[in-house]
Parts: C-alpha cells; sequence; structure tokens
C-alpha cells in the first residue's frame, strides 16, 4: 500500500484539505493495512460485558479476521483471550455457551482455565502420562488480548502498545465524569444490529458531525435545530457533537426514564454524541447512554452493534416496557435513516474523478478530525 | 458390580453419542479401576487420565481426586502445584 501521497492533503488545514481518498474506502490491501495501523495499535471496540453476563460465559467473536474469545470467569471478571490452542493452534470455542469448569480444546483435550491457565496436557508424554519437561505449562496458558471494559463495552488494545484506556481517553473520561457509574443494559429489546454496505469509517464520519441532521432527520427540526449543536473535537482521540436541546421521552401517561444521579444543571437539555476513534459511537442522555460498536468486515461492508444502556435495572421492569421499547425504536429509527448515507456516499467512492472530497471549514471540523486521525495512524506504520 | 471391559466399551459410546459428560467421566473411571486391578498401571493412567479431563471439563468435583490419584502414579502435576 501506498496512500501516503494523499495525506499531506488531509494533513491541511481543513480550509485547504480534502478527505482521504477512495482507495481508503474501497480497497481490500487499505483495508487490510488499518487492521495493525487503525485496530490492533489502537483501543478498538469488539463487543459489550452484556453478551457474556455470567460467571461462566463464553462467546467467540471474529475481529478482523482474528479469532477472539470473550470470557467471565468465576470471579466475575471479563478476560479476552485468542481463541486459538497453544498446542496445534486448534480453534478452542464455536459457540456462545457456560463453562462449569475448563475450556476443553476438541482436538487433543488440552485443557484451559477461565482465568487463561493451562491446567492440563493428557497424554503429553505418552499415553496416560500428562506431564512431559519440555512442556512448561506455565509458559503456555491462553494468550489474554489486552482489554478493557468501560461503558460496559469492550475495548482491546491488540498490540499492547496504548497506555491504560482511560489514560489514553483521558480527556474524554474527565468529560463525561458525571457519567462514570454502572449502567444497566436495557435488556433484548434494547438491543439492535444494523448491516451496512459501507465502509466503517463512513459511519463514523456521519455519527460525528450535525451537518447533516436537518436533511437526513428532517424529524428533528421541530425542536433541535442545527443551530442548537456544537462541535466535540479533541484532536487525536475523538469528536463529535453536541446538543442543547435534548429532550426527555415521555409515555403515554408522562412517564420517564430515572436519571444517572447527580448530573449538573447542563444534562438537563444537554446530550453529547462522540466517535471514540476508531470504532466505537457513544451517546450519552440524563436518563441513557448507548454505544455502537462498528464491526468493520471488509472494505465495503460493517455491522453496527447497537447496544442501550439505562442508569437503573430496568430491563425486566414491565413499567418500563413500552417506554424503552419506544426508547429504542426511536433510536433505530433515527439510524436507520442514516443507512442511506453510508451506502451512498460509499458507492459515491467508486467515482474515480473524486478527490476526497472538500469540507465546510465550518461544519465538517470532527469528520476531518476523524481523516487526520486516521492518516496518522497509517503515516506511523505504513 | 464391576462390568466386564466389554461392556464398559459399549457404555462409554453410548455416553458419548448421548453427550453426557458426567457419565463419560464416570465411566472412563471405572474403566481406569478394572485396569488397575488388573495391575495394569498404564491402562489404568490412560482411563483415569479422560475421566479426569471430562471430570475437569464440567467442574466436577471428581477432578480434584483422579488429579492426586494421577499425580500418585507419576502422570500428572500435584494438585499444590497445578496452575
Amino acid at each position: 500500500m501506498n496512500a501516503h501521497n494523499d495525506f499531506a492533503s488531509v494533513l491541511a488545514p481543513i480550509a485547504e484539505a480534502r478527505g482521504l481518498s477512495n482507495e481508503h474506502y474501497t480497497s481490500p490491501a487499505f483495508f487490510e493495512a488499518e487492521k495493525r495501523a487503525v485496530f490492533f495499535d489502537n483501543w478498538s471496540g469488539i463487543g459489550f460485558g452484556k453478551d457474556v453476563p455470567e460467571p461462566g460465559d463464553v462467546k467467540p467473536i471474529d475481529f478482523l479476521g482474528l479469532p477472539l474469545l470473550l470470557a467471565r470467569d468465576q470471579d466475575g471478571e471479563l478476560h479476552v483471550y485468542q481463541n486459538t490452542c497453544r498446542h496445534r493452534g486448534m480453534i478452542l470455542v464455536e459457540e456462545p455457551t457456560n463453562i462449569r469448569g475448563v475450556i476443553r480444546c476438541p482436538y487433543h483435550s488440552w485443557c484451559y482455565s477461565l482465568k487463561g491457565d493451562l491446567k492440563t496436557t493428557p497424554h503429553v508424554g505418552g499415553p496416560g502420562q500428562n506431564v512431559h519437561e519440555s512442556v512448561d505449562r506455565s509458559e503456555l496458558g491462553l494468550i489474554e488480548i489486552r482489554s478493557h471494559v468501560w461503558h460496559d463495552v469492550i475495548f482491546v488494545n491488540v498490540s499492547a502498545n496504548r497506555p491504560e484506556l482511560e489514560i489514553d481517553n483521558a480527556k474524554l473520561v474527565e468529560r463525561w465524569q458525571e457519567f462514570q457509574k454502572p449502567v444497566f443494559h436495557g435488556g433484548p429489546d434494547s438491543s439492535f444490529t444494523l448491516d451496512v454496505k459501507t465502509n466503517w469509517k463512513l459511519a463514523v464520519e456521519n455519527y460525528c458531525e450535525s451537518y447533516h441532521l436537518p436533511w437526513v432527520h428532517p424529524g428533528l427540526n421541530s425542536y433541535s435545530r442545527l443551530e442548537d449543536h456544537y462541535h466535540i473535537e479533541e484532536d487525536g482521540q475523538f469528536s463529535g457533537q453536541g446538543t442543547l436541546v435534548y429532550r426527555q421521552l415521555k409515555g403515554e401517561e408522562g412517564e420517564i426514564f430515572p436519571d444517572f444521579k447527580d448530573l449538573s444543571e447542563h444534562w438537563d437539555e444537554g446530550a453529547e454524541y462522540i466517535a471514540v476513534y476508531p470504532n466505537v459511537l457513544m451517546g450519552v442522555h440524563r436518563d441513557h447512554m448507548f454505544s455502537i460498536v462498528i464491526q468493520p468486515k471488509d472494505a465495503e461492508t460493517s455491522v453496527e452493534h447497537v447496544e442501550i444502556y439505562y442508569p437503573e435495572p430496568i430491563a425486566n421492569d414491565a413499567a418500563f416496557n413500552s417506554l424503552r421499547q419506544k426508547n429504542a425504536a426511536q433510536w433505530k429509527g433515527v439510524f436507520v435513516e442514516d443507512v442511506f448515507v453510508v451506502e451512498g456516499m460509499q458507492r459515491g467512492r467508486h467515482g474515480r474523478l473524486f478527490d476526497g472530497g472538500k469540507f465546510s471549514p465550518v461544519m465538517d471540523n470532527p469528520t476531518h478530525m476523524f481523516h487526520q486521525w486516521v492518516a496518522r495512524q497509517l503515516c506511523r506504520r505504513p | 458390580m464391576t462390568r466386564t471391559k466389554s461392556a464398559l466399551d459399549k457404555a462409554l459410546v453410548d455416553a458419548h453419542n448421548a453427550g453426557n459428560k458426567a457419565e463419560i467421566a464416570r465411566l472412563y473411571e471405572e474403566a481406569g479401576n478394572v485396569f488397575e486391578a488388573d495391575g495394569d498401571v498404564d491402562g489404568a493412567a490412560f482411563y483415569l487420565t479422560h475421566a479426569y479431563v471430562f471430570a475437569l471439563e464440567i467442574g466436577s468435583s471428581r477432578a480434584d481426586q483422579l488429579q492426586e490419584r494421577l499425580h500418585r502414579l507419576g502422570r500428572e502435576v500435584p494438585p499444590s502445584k497445578e496452575l
């Protein structure tokens, strides 16, 4: 891959800049280069703690071709392992399940505890002989991928090269300090996925700018005008948008969700939507938050995993069933409205004469910041 | 009552086909006992190893005893040295 020729224009000040070139959205070779430089070398979202809620729960996932295993041990601690046996490289777990004892490789039955320790190596020294001087179990545990859970999103730093997540993203943690509290998933009706025919970056770019709102989400115009929004920009870390006119959802009898406790006045009508680079989109409101993990499938297809959380455990509270479902339906409606845009931009990037695009120096700043961040990752590791 | 080896073989095949791991572990342990009674230490260790693996997999409390037994036969690390 040699994409460096166009990085100068991406890294230029916004008024002179152009966006990332078509190949960054359409080329399998560019996509391959992003895996390491953009995803493995940073804190990337791969799933949610609620996917393995109980001790013993395991769930295999594919992260850009890397076979991973989410595992919650008997002490409730979450681990992310490479889902590969240390013996012959067999995939260890094929389906989500609950493990009462150990993870047993289905090939030669090497067994690992949920904390990753290699517990036994049957017949490794011959039939009925389970030890051998050359097989040091202490060196052959499951390979653990560096992970951190923040607001129930599981982030991994595969290359183990970044500072701790809450240091790496300190400014975001500080910005949303008032929301640094337990969150409770809303249950099955607060979870949905969208398969989109787009490069993952276009979903990020669309999310973090408000410029499109009056055109793509006209329903918002009645109360949330463009001028009620502001940019959020933290160079090298995140970008997004905020609103000053968030209105709480109300049920037919005026019922509302409980609020996060002890929020400042700003959040009475404030809400913020931030893209945590590279692939996690989060939104906070006084009474709920959501996270979207964008799973890149290939250069031109992605899956958006959307999960909605509340300040209190209301997933099984029948009094909130209707309101919870209404909230999920409202957000799904908004995100579905965005699909034609991200898919349209994807198809547009097959226009061979497109030059990456001219930014609005006033409205596209969060998007440009994201382009610059991607460009810097690729420059760092060509 | 101790089953014959061929009866154990059939019971093990049935348990494997049923995916009944607790029964698999129990039957392998029984097979280990049979071989040990015959003075066949290698055969006993082989089957006790299988019993141990399946007991570990299902989180059975028998796993500790089987590990100890295998250790006494020189076939497994002692429980105190496990990771």
